[in-house]
């Protein structure tokens, strides 16, 4: 039993400071004119910490960074609402580590000197022992899958994508390490494009679907043209597959996407975050979306939407 | 193999072939036989299990665009050849696709992940570490916020980006306590940003 | 060889009276071994012999650099015979391995054996402590003192002995257990052989040729399936099932399930002209569903018995009622679909375990795409088609198309030495299996093109090695050291790509195959779990069963009278099947050759004044081993059957009277002990207050 009360928004970096569109998008969905979903916003949030640089450098850095964000929410009594997958592999593996009495410990002296302590949510008493569980760290797609389920995403989609063919890249850390509290099946995941089929469009087949965007790792800002290069395939993958868009539920895997098109052909295919696929379906006015922000012009993919 | 693909490979092999063949052999002294256990502290799981079957290999979004093979990664670890590993370090995408794959059970991701933390203390830091932490510890995030953004977030309708508020200062002073507490700022060299 | 003249140092006390306190006038004598340098090399064995001289009621320490010697055991009995020691400690290693040795030994000398006591400094401190000699002589001293305060209550005891049928029990018709069979009929006993297929010949009987020296797997094998069914000495159970074992030793009762099989083995005489109208056509299992059988089969040609069985789940007339057309045309009115299961009981002295094991099959869609892709088979698939009676007759074919594939791949390690799905070990088997049957492939069809994806090859055996040179001098198979990555389908023609880094030349290749073949591992058999839970028997981590010690005892189990041969124990190649299958014959045959089996008096006794008859200890044996009789004085009382108890302590632990106790573990005996862990009588003296006290202020 879990009586954490709903959730508490948790854009990170990117959406915010590149992509407000999904930021709107994701506030549009859940909010009144869609799912109308208890969610508030929390502005102490500081970066997740990105993994590719903090858990790479200094894992005690690290987790006292993300440990202080797990406080925000565990104040709130909320579960942390993320929409991509670096806050959600980076916040996750922290309340993994925070289980460990020993991690906990270590945190909650740094924690003290700005009046913070991490215990988790506070559920239950047993006798005279408290029960805490970790503050729980979902994914925008398990949200949108699990807890709005997929009947309803249909139900509300009034402007059904039909003539649309999307091609879903799910991003690493939304699939491994498998052995994480796995919300997807990581070797076969289905979330995005069910929600996909549900706003009414298609979701195609690619190969290499699982495949790496390149960003990931610091790579994207070491080695640029690495990052690049990988992303090529994919994108040549998913040309072969004729989709009009890419459909992914990472906001760095979308600016890999958007940045890396460029660098190998001049038109590229459209790349959003389900949230703002699931904006269209559900008939908001394309211009709220910040398309008009993304390198890649959505421009011919929105005609083929107003046509659907 | 295009122009630019040799300049990639040149940067980040750290001309790791000629300078196996200019040394023929590998001198004991080269070696680090403490190299597996450094790797163990860091959260690399023993690297001296692995089989060398190259499945991580085969497997490796990077491994199939240069000459980084991660199971040559994971022998150098092995070996002690320290200073081939460090060459390295920063290519790996951390997708983890090695350590779903991997039959004796590794985590070469982490063990990448394991090198960079020595890399850091052997001083060897590449200048994006440094602005994204300084990016940090100045705007609460590791992506700097951009002005021409913020007009995009208000024609949406959005507030503008909530860093610059007064009230966030709090926030980030706390976020230079914590870094400063666990030394991060003197490790990666970003001390003046740090005013605690 | 000799041994090495031990180093002795004796110590006689001269006062006979010393110890006399506590321990009934008791004279004990104390032998520490060195056991070279396992024990010496780490405990200070001189000052265990120190603090053990100290020790009430003992009148002889020795030193010795191995006690299970002769020289070693010439002391103990010299011990007994001039130094009248009427108790022995021997501090050496574990009792499982030379308490028996020495129990003789002290028996020799005119003790009763059970007047010995073992102290473990081996395996529990030695070993366990090599990096903490101090402590370790501490707790080596500490550890004979209890000894010799048990050794003080020690009584003696006397071995019984129970008779053996001389009858056996084989449990599964692969190879090991057919030969186990053989040896065993041939010596004379009586043998039961249990199949729970229609036919004996297990997974060796699926083979196309043996490696390395390319035998007719059938070939071989059937003559000696046909000698077993024709022996007068064996009685052939196919198509059964064990249920149930009880008893112990000597008299095993065990219950047989009989399925029914639809046909009479006594009318029917295989001339299969009820397969030939059956109308029902299904994957044959025996070909792993490449090739096709009736409702009513024999799985193969060379079946034994050569029976037909009826598939009650396929079978039209179990479906609908209706068809019996091969009950019209059995001219031997053998076909009864009236038939039912049948119970029988039988009485055996001992059993062979040899039920074989299973072929990994990759359990999801995955990496090496067995279940997405049909041009990806199994070793033992490939086994079947290579086969000249299997279901291509021999010829080697793409399932997609029915074609020759001109590129065959092999991969490797597949189920096994994989840590990720659980199986760590290797299957001895696969590399040359494949070998093999690349060998095969390029036999029949020379042009040929075969890569071998592996790690490393395992050519270990006679011949072995010699066969992996040939396949690459005469054929030039071609051998890549990398673990495939990823299998591509041109969906076109059904061709596979494969990713993997050549290791050795540290880059990645994709190579396209027209048919890939998994060399698949060698996995505990669904029948070994089932018959592990009714004998009781104990798994390796692996889940193979464990024999009694791995060096020594390699065919024995924990369980007496039970014994292992085959893949069941672990994996292994037919030469070693079979090699295993006689030892284990061999050891079966021992027993009831005597007739009779001593049996360890280490039982649990029941003291009929204290029991009350509440029948805890009925309900909690793991073994069955008390009963519940009427009492001398009214009333029930627990009684336990000497032959089933194994002495583990379950019913003393439970008993509210205490009135049920294991011989040798009695409270009395078993609180001394802790009594003299708890005195500081060794503590004193031990080496490690000592340097404590020179250290401190």
């Amino acid at each position: 039993m879990n009586d954490t009360n709903g959730f508490v928004y948790f854009f990170g970096c990117v959406v915010p400071n590149r992509y407000p569109g999904i930021e709107y998008a994701v506030r549009w969905v859940t909010g009144k004119e869609g799912f109308n979903l208890d969610v508030k916003d929390q502005k102490g949030f500081s970066c997740c910490p990105v993994p590719g640089i903090f858990y790479s450098t200094d894992k005690d850095t690290w987790l006292l960074l993300a440990a202080r964000n797990l406080v925000l929410a565990q104040e709130e009594r909320r579960q942390i609402l993320t929409v991509c997958n670096g806050c959600l592999a980076s916040l996750l593996k922290a309340t993994e580590y925070l289980q460990e009495p020993k991690n906990m410990g270590k945190v909650n002296r740094v924690l003290s000197q700005i009046g913070k302590k991490y215990t988790g949510i506070a559920q239950k008493t047993e006798g005279r022992r408290k029960i805490f569980e970790p503050v729980k760290v979902r994914h925008y797609v398990e949200v949108m899958a699990k807890d709005v389920g997929l009947d309803e995403i249909s139900r509300r989609a009034k402007h059904p994508l039909k003539n649309i063919r999307a091609a879903v890249h799910y991003g690493c850390h939304y699939l491994r390490p498998t052995e994480r509290a796995a919300f997807d099946d990581p070797n076969d995941p289905v979330m995005i494009d069910k929600i996909v089929e549900a706003c009414g469009a298609t979701s195609v087949d690619y190969e290499d679907r699982l495949d790496c965007c390149g960003a990931g790792g610091g790579v994207r800002s070491h080695v640029i043209e690495l990052a690049n290069a990988l992303t090529q395939d994919k994108c040549q993958n998913i040309a072969a597959a004729g989709a009009d868009c890419i459909v992914t539920g990472c906001p760095f895997c979308m600016l890999q996407f958007d940045n890396a098109q460029k660098s190998f052909s001049k038109d590229g295919i459209p790349v959003m975050h389900i949230s703002q696929f699931q904006a269209l379906a559900m008939g908001i006015d394309p211009i709220s979306l910040g398309f008009d922000t993304h390198h890649v012009s959505a421009h011919s993919f929105l005609r083929k939407v107003r046509g659907s | 193999m295009t122009d630019k693909e040799k300049e990639v490979e040149k940067v980040f092999i750290g001309g790791l072939h000629e300078k196996l063949v200019e040394d023929k052999i590998i001198e004991e002294s080269e070696l680090d036989l403490n190299f597996s256990k450094e790797i163990r502290k860091y959260g690399g799981k023993d690297v001296m299990t692995c089989l060398q079957c190259g499945n991580c290999t085969g497997v490796c979004p990077i491994s199939l665009k240069i000459a980084y093979k991660t199971r040559i990664i994971m022998k150098y670890c092995q070996f002690g050849l320290k200073k081939y590993t460090l060459d390295t370090r920063w290519v790996c995408a951390t997708c983890y696709r090695c350590y779903e794959h991997c039959p004796a059970d590794l985590n070469p991701a982490e063990v990448m992940i394991a090198l960079r933390h020595i890399a850091i203390r052997e001083g060897i830091i590449p200048p994006f570490i440094k602005t994204a932490a300084t990016n940090l510890v100045k705007y609460g995030q590791s992506v700097k916020p951009d002005p021409e953004i913020d007009k995009i977030r208000i024609e949406l309708g959005l507030k503008p980006i909530h860093t610059h508020d007064a009230d966030y200062q709090t926030v980030i002073r706390e976020i230079q306590v914590l870094v400063h507490a666990s030394k991060y700022d003197k490790l990666i060299g970003i001390q003046e940003e740090v005013k605690v | 060889m000799t041994a090495p003249a031990p180093q002795e140092k004796n110590i006689e006390t001269s006062d006979p009276t010393k110890g006399a306190g506590d321990i009934a006038g008791s004279k004990i004598g104390v032998f520490i071994c060195h056991c070279g340098s396992n024990i010496a090399g780490v405990v200070d064995c001189g000052k265990v012999r120190e603090a053990s001289e100290k020790l009430p009621g003992v009148v002889v320490v020795k030193e010795n650099k191995y006690t299970c010697s002769d020289l070693g055991q010439a002391e103990i009995i010299k011990a007994i015979k001039e130094n009248g020691v009427q108790r022995v400690v021997v501090a050496s290693c574990s009792p499982r391995l030379h308490e028996p040795t020495f129990r003789k030994c002290v028996q020799q000398a005119g003790l009763n054996p059970y007047l010995l006591q073992m102290v473990n400094i081996r395996e529990q401190c030695s070993w366990v402590h090599s990096h903490e000699k101090e402590k370790a002589t501490e707790k080596a001293a500490n550890l004979v003192q209890m000894g010799v305060s048990k050794a003080g209550k020690l009584k003696p005891l006397e071995a019984r002995e129970v008779p053996v049928e001389p009858t056996s029990l084989v449990i599964g018709g692969g190879v090991a257990g057919i030969q186990a069979a053989l040896d065993l009929a041939n010596m004379g006993f009586k043998i039961y052989l249990v199949e729970t297929q229609p036919s004996i010949g297990g997974k060796m009987a699926q083979l196309d040729k043996t490696f390395p020296t390319g035998d007719c797997a059938i070939c071989i094998l059937a003559p000696k399936m046909v000698e077993l069914s024709r022996h007068p000495n064996i009685t052939l159970l196919s198509y059964s099932d064990v249920e149930e074992v009880k008893g112990y030793v000597g008299s095993f009762e065990v219950k047989v399930r009989r399925k029914a099989r639809f046909v009479h083995e006594d009318k029917c005489v295989g001339c299969g002209s009820c397969a030939e109208v059956c109308p029902v056509k299904v994957d044959n299992e025996f070909d792993l569903g490449f090739g096709q059988r009736k409702a009513v089969y024999v799985p193969f040609p060379q079946a034994v018995p050569l029976k037909y069985t009826i598939d009650k789940v396929n079978c039209l007339h179990f479906k609908s009622g209706k068809c019996l057309l091969c009950v019209k045309k059995c001219s031997n009115q053998a076909i009864d679909h009236e038939m039912e299961d049948e119970i029988l009981t039988l009485k055996v002295g001992t059993i062979v375990v040899a039920t074989g094991f299973d072929t990994y099959v990759p359990k999801r869609k995955g990496v090496y795409k067995y279940w997405e892709y049909e041009n990806v088979i199994t070793g033992l698939e490939l086994e079947r088609m290579l086969n000249a009676s299997g279901p291509t007759g021999g010829h080697l074919i793409r399932p997609s198309d029915g074609n020759p594939p001109k590129r065959v791949a092999f991969i490797q390690c597949v189920g096994s030495r994989n840590k990720k799905i659980g199986n760590n070990y290797c299957s001895r088997v696969c590399c040359m299996y494949a070998i093999k049957n690349a060998q095969i492939v390029m036999e029949h069809e020379p042009e040929t093109e075969i890569a071998v994806y592996y790690n490393d090859i395992r050519a270990f055996g006679k011949g072995f090695e010699e066969l992996y040179h040939r396949v690459r001098e005469d054929y030039a198979v071609e051998f890549i050291r990398g673990r495939p990555a990823k299998l591509t389908l041109d969906p076109k023609t059904k061709s596979i790509k494969i990713r993997a880094e050549e290791t050795l030349l540290n880059k990645i290749t994709e190579r396209e195959f027209d048919l890939v073949v998994l060399s698949t591992g060698l996995i505990p058999s669904e029948g070994s779990k089932r018959i592990g839970k009714i004998l009781s028997l104990t798994q390796s981590p692996d889940g193979f069963f464990m024999e009694a010690h791995p060096k020594l005892r390699p065919v024995d189990t924990a369980m007496d009278g039970i014994y292992l041969a085959g893949c069941a124990q672990s994996p292994k190649d037919i030469p070693d099947s079979v090699a295993q299958a006689k030892a284990a014959a061999s050891s079966a045959a021992a027993p009831m050759f005597a007739r009779k089996v001593r049996i360890e008096p280490l039982t649990a006794i029941v003291n009929d004044d204290l029991c009350q008859g509440c029948g805890l200890c009925v309900d909690l044996c793991p073994y069955s081993a008390p009963e519940l009789v009427p009492g001398d004085k009214g009333g029930m009382r627990a009684h336990v059957i000497e032959a089933l108890c194994h002495g583990c302590g379950t019913c003393a632990a439970s008993c509210p009277q205490k009135a049920i106790s294991p011989m040798q573990f009695t409270d009395d005996q078993i609180y001394s002990e802790i009594q003299a862990a708890l005195t500081e009588t060794t503590r004193r003296h031990s080496p490690k207050k000592k340097a404590e006290a020179e250290v401190s202020p």
